[in-house]
């Protein structure tokens, strides 16, 4: 009977309202902001907020069965909506702590509003892509909308100098993945994900021009999650652009760019996993390894928080690595249902859960101290004595950090505690080790921080910015920090069912 | 009741916590604080004593079990129990809690609240350290133990606080991690993370090598075990009374803790094929710590430095591989706790009032402090192990052990060298209080020092009447500990090396005599002990 009242259509709409009330959500924030002209500038946030948890809710009401959408360009699927949810949840506290700032300093940034739920509409579709060509448009939205976000602080030099940068660089690597299409496309003959991947479940792909092409996507994608050696833009642009908008960059890119790393490296693992698994095995450890050792000088904590976003990354892609184990194998949909895959992918997905929260926390508290983009509070030296000031978000702060550390009992540690083990059941000792390792390395400039704010005297004067609605927000995601490391069961469970719903 | 008798781990080792939260959410003014942290632990005390006694010394199994799912459907799981091996140090544990939170009463000032909320913190996860058997759980709250030391150490210590502070968690760190991967590995063989699995997996002679060095690299350095020995010195000195009476208390023991409930029954191959070595590290670590003592200008520093000697003593008795050693072992531990906990106590009266503590500046001070002289006297007393007290009989113990034991090359050697190491004890801690309180009362500044307050007294006096008890009667601790002993270190026993019919030589041999040299002497030794 419904088949027959429902159209194809409709079906495909239902599942395509999510996407659709972002994008309609972005224009009419726009529309919003040029015209009426009696709403305050931060009812605009509300707007926002009200756009991303509507986004959410429709896809908690709807729950649309997994399909592929629009003649396969695009995929549902619970993967799809977690990554969806996560990037909401990231909008919302990204846009509570950009309006705090804003009311403090009384300058308004009103073009934040739209282009935030441009990136995440960017973000939705790179995560759901299912094409070649999604793929890249949803790159490109994300991508587009990040460097005006990064860049765009009028009159402020350094966050100018970090858009320029994350644009020339950004467009530098786009270029990359299009050409390392192009290639994809030359050896499979097709852009479609379920084209590509039956190719390559029979072998038939061109092997020179398929692994050419693979590489120069892994560019373009490493570029976006911070991947040594594309990584070089990180510090300068986390550092450059203001703390709201890098602790987005930091925790919505970088779940975007793994949410389709891994499901492209899934899709072509049948016909490159023994490329992949040396080749991101040795990508991970640089990553790891070059993050954390420049992180230990940094004496500056966006620098510090960007170098260690890069060494997250490289724990991230130890995850990817072994979910292209050579103990896994076989076809692409394998990985999803095999034990060590499936532990590797919802480790992932846990980690980058946890992740989210840890960072935001942390640069949520940036975000308070600082008086306006223009005099950032990243000067580590500074904190000291903000436990006296300011406890609850001193406290919140090292509540993150002790988190990004590792330390039990903070989510990051249940984070690493689910990658190293799938890691280990892999049988990738020396991988794991040098995992431990450079944790361990982490600890310490972590602490420096910590040793600032709780052991040494300060003036009264630096850092003194304060607003309660986002030390609340902050102190909320570090209780959630804590909640997540006691009790992670449910979360990992989630993603479990979540990993095993990747489709193609 | 029930409610709180069937859940008796969770409570003693969850309500300093809550009184941590307590105190971050409620309190406002600085002696509520005190009082609340006070109020809490003595609860905690109480709730411990049900343990002591409601245990039953004749299993050596763990009682009041605990066990919920927590991960991975119950793979990994909340699962508390307690042998007398952690009943004895549980009991420490909270029996130091309200003595020390008393001790701190005026020597800390600032941020009182913080510092209350995180020594039941400390507290809590000690605790969940020591009744854990899972090995996440223990693994969380291992780690976990860090968090608020570190804190103590770095916001009340002394000047090089900072650099104490960082020293002592990266250095705990590095053998945790080591020790993470370890337990991953075998959680994998296992299938969960419950220790009885752990226990029953049958690993090869290099795994067994391997993952006993990893382990016990990890508990090495918290014990912490000669030649990484370096952070201690640093943390006792800087961290304030209160942190130094826990570290020296209970958290060296849970290196020596470690090695006994895990590192030795998991790898019985690893531990015959490291054993050698590692009681020549103790007998270095009892000596050289013995002789640094020896030489040290600051009392504090000196009475770390006498840690390392001690601790030292423990690991040896624990790898004497010998039932009179490890019991000699696991009573060192609490008479250290008893003991060093007390010595740090009284050289923060003292460094309250003066604000220093080096050796020379005192001298004759017991003209002026009768009362305090005496308390130090008998605490040195059970330091150095003189008979009646509690420190004799550890040592004598492990000295006898380990004199007797088959497995240790040299193992008399071994005995006479450690032997020493208690000659230089009562050199080094008499020369000290000589120094200090005998003579003329020559510094002018120490003319005015007050004697013994109520309160100081308070917190002192059952530390001393334990140590005489302990000294007169150690049946108490070594009748709680005793089958919990032969069943930890069963798997030990099992080994075909442990047996010198099988061609090896007696290792471990429960419930009988130690030796093929000196038969039904070293049982005899314990039953006299009692």
């Amino acid at each position: 009977m419904n088949e027959i009242l429902i159209p194809a259509f409709s079906r495909d709409a239902a599942a395509l309202l999510p996407y659709l009330v972002v994008a309609g959500g972005g224009l009419l924030v726009m529309v919003v902001d040029a015209f009426v002209r009696t709403l305050k500038k931060d009812h605009l946030s509300y707007l926002v907020m009200v756009v991303l948890l509507a986004s959410i809710i429709v896809q908690l009401v709807t729950r649309p069965a997994d399909a592929t959408l629009l003649n396969g360009m695009l995929v549902t699927s619970d993967f799809t909506r977690f990554f969806n949810y996560l990037f909401a949840g990231i909008g919302v506290m990204t846009t509570i702590f950009a309006t705090g700032l804003f009311d403090r300093n009384g300058r308004y940034r009103p073009e934040f509003y739209p282009l935030i739920l441009f990136t995440i509409l960017g973000m939705m579709v790179l995560a759901a892509a299912n094409d070649l060509m999604t793929i890249f448009l949803g790159l490109e939205t994300m991508s587009l909308a990040t460097y005006i976000l990064a860049g765009g602080v009028r009159g402020n030099l350094r966050s100018s100098e970090a858009g320029f940068k994350y644009l020339v660089l950004g467009g530098f690597s786009s270029a990359f993945l299009l050409m390392g299409m192009a290639f994809v496309f030359g050896a499979c003959g097709g852009t479609g994900f379920g084209l590509i991947g039956r190719t390559l479940e029979n072998g038939q792909a061109h092997q020179a021009f398929l692994s050419l092409g693979t590489g120069l996507m892994l560019v373009g994608f490493g570029f976006k999650v911070a991947m040594v050696p594309f990584h070089m833009w990180t510090p300068d642009v986390y550092d450059g652009a203001p703390a709201y908008i890098t602790g987005f960059m930091a925790t919505a890119v970088k779940a975007a760019g793994f949410a389709i790393l891994v499901r492209f490296v899934i899709l072509t693992q049948p016909q490159l996993g023994f490329v992949w698994y040396p080749l991101l095995s040795v990508l991970a450890v640089l990553t790891m390894s070059v993050g954390n050792v420049i992180a230990l000088v940094q004496g500056n904590i966006k620098r510090m928080l960007a170098w260690s976003s890069v060494a997250h990354a490289g724990y991230l892609l130890l995850g990817v690595v072994t979910m292209v184990a050579p103990s896994v194998g076989g076809p692409s949909l394998m990985v999803r249902s095999s034990e060590i895959g499936e532990a590797a992918g919802s480790a992932i997905l846990f980690y980058l859960l946890g992740y989210s929260l840890m960072n935001l926390a942390a640069f949520g508290i940036i975000n308070i101290l600082s008086r306006d983009p223009g005099e950032e509070a990243d000067e580590i030296a500074r904190y000291a004595g903000l436990s006296r000031r300011q406890p609850l978000a001193a406290a919140a702060l090292a509540v993150a950090l002790l988190s990004l550390a590792g330390i039990p009992p903070m989510v990051g540690f249940m984070a690493k505690f689910y990658l190293f083990s799938a890691v280990i059941q892999a049988g990738l000792i020396p991988l794991a080790i040098i995992g431990v390792i450079n944790s361990l390395v982490s600890v310490y400039y972590y602490l420096r921080v910590i040793v600032a704010m709780y052991m040494q005297d300060g003036e009264d004067a630096s850092y003194d910015g304060t607003e309660w609605v986002s030390v609340i927000t902050s102190g909320v995601l570090a209780a959630l920090v804590v909640y997540l490391g006691v009790m992670p069961d449910a979360f990992h469970r989630a993603a479990l069912i979540v990993f095993r719903q990747i489709q193609f | 009741m029930s409610l709180i008798t069937d859940h008796i781990l969770t409570w003693v080792t969850f309500v300093p916590l809550i009184g941590s939260l307590l105190l971050w959410t409620v309190v406002r003014r600085d002696q509520h604080a005190r009082i609340l942290a006070l109020v809490v632990a003595l609860a905690d005390f109480v709730l411990s004593l049900h343990l002591w006694f409601r245990f039953d010394s004749g299993r050596g199994d763990d009682q009041f079990v605990e066990r919920v799912a927590w991960l991975w459907s119950g793979q990994v799981s909340y699962h508390f129990g307690c042998d007398g091996i952690s009943l004895v140090l549980a009991v420490l544990t909270t029996f130091l809690g309200p003595l020390i939170l008393l001790s701190t009463w005026k020597a800390v000032t600032d941020r009182v609240r913080d510092y209350m909320a995180f020594l039941l913190m400390l507290q809590a996860a000690m605790l969940g350290t020591f009744f854990a058997r899972d090995m996440l759980l223990f693994y969380v709250f291992w780690e976990a133990m860090l968090i608020p030391m570190y804190f103590i150490i770095g916001i009340w210590g002394g000047q090089r606080r900072i650099y104490a502070a960082v020293k002592f968690f990266i250095f705990t760190m590095v053998g945790s991690v080591f020790m993470l991967v370890g337990i991953l590995y075998l959680f994998f063989q296992a299938g969960s993370m419950n220790l009885t699995d752990f226990l029953n997996v049958h690993l090869g002679r290099t795994e067994q090598l391997w993952l006993f060095a990893a382990f016990f690299l990890a508990f090495a350095i918290k014990v912490p075990v000669f030649p990484l020995h370096t952070w201690l010195p640093d943390a006792h000195v800087e961290a304030p009374t209160a942190g130094s009476v826990v570290l020296a208390g209970v958290l060296l023991k849970m290196g020596t803790y470690g090695m006994l409930r895990f590192a030795m029954p998991l790898f019985p191959e690893g531990v015959a094929y490291f054993a050698p070595a590692i009681s020549v590290l103790a007998v270095i670590g009892i000596i050289y710590g013995a002789l640094v003592a020896l030489v040290q200008p600051d009392v504090k520093k000196l009475v770390a430095y006498s840690s390392v000697s001690h601790l030292g003593f423990v690991v040896l008795g624990l790898f004497s591989l010998t039932r009179l050693g490890i019991a000699g072992g696991i009573f060192q531990m609490l008479a250290h706790g008893l003991s060093t906990g007390a010595l740090f106590l009284l050289v923060g009266v003292v460094y309250e009032r003066r604000h220093t503590r080096e050796i020379s500046e005192f001298g004759g001070l017991a003209h002026q402090m009768p009362v305090y002289a005496t308390f130090f006297m008998i605490t040195t007393l059970a330091s150095v192990g003189l008979p009646g007290l509690a420190g004799f009989v550890g040592e004598f113990m492990i000295l006898f052990g380990t004199f007797s034991s088959a497995t240790l090359a040299n193992a008399r050697l071994m005995a006479v060298l450690a032997a020493t190491g208690v000659v230089l004890g009562a050199f080094y801690m008499l020369w000290m209080y000589q120094r200090v309180f005998f003579g003329k009362l020559d510094n002018e500044k120490n003319r005015d020092l007050p004697d013994l307050t109520v309160r100081e007294m308070v917190v002192l006096v059952p530390l001393i009447v334990f140590m005489f008890v302990l000294g007169v009667r150690p049946g108490l601790i070594l009748d709680k500990v005793e089958a919990s002993i032969d069943r930890v270190l069963a798997p030990l026993a099992a080994q075909p090396f442990a047996h010198p019919e099988a061609g090896g030589h007696a290792l471990w041999l429960p419930g009988g005599s130690t030796t093929d040299d000196n038969p039904g002497q070293a049982v005899r030794a314990t039953e006299d002990l009692r």
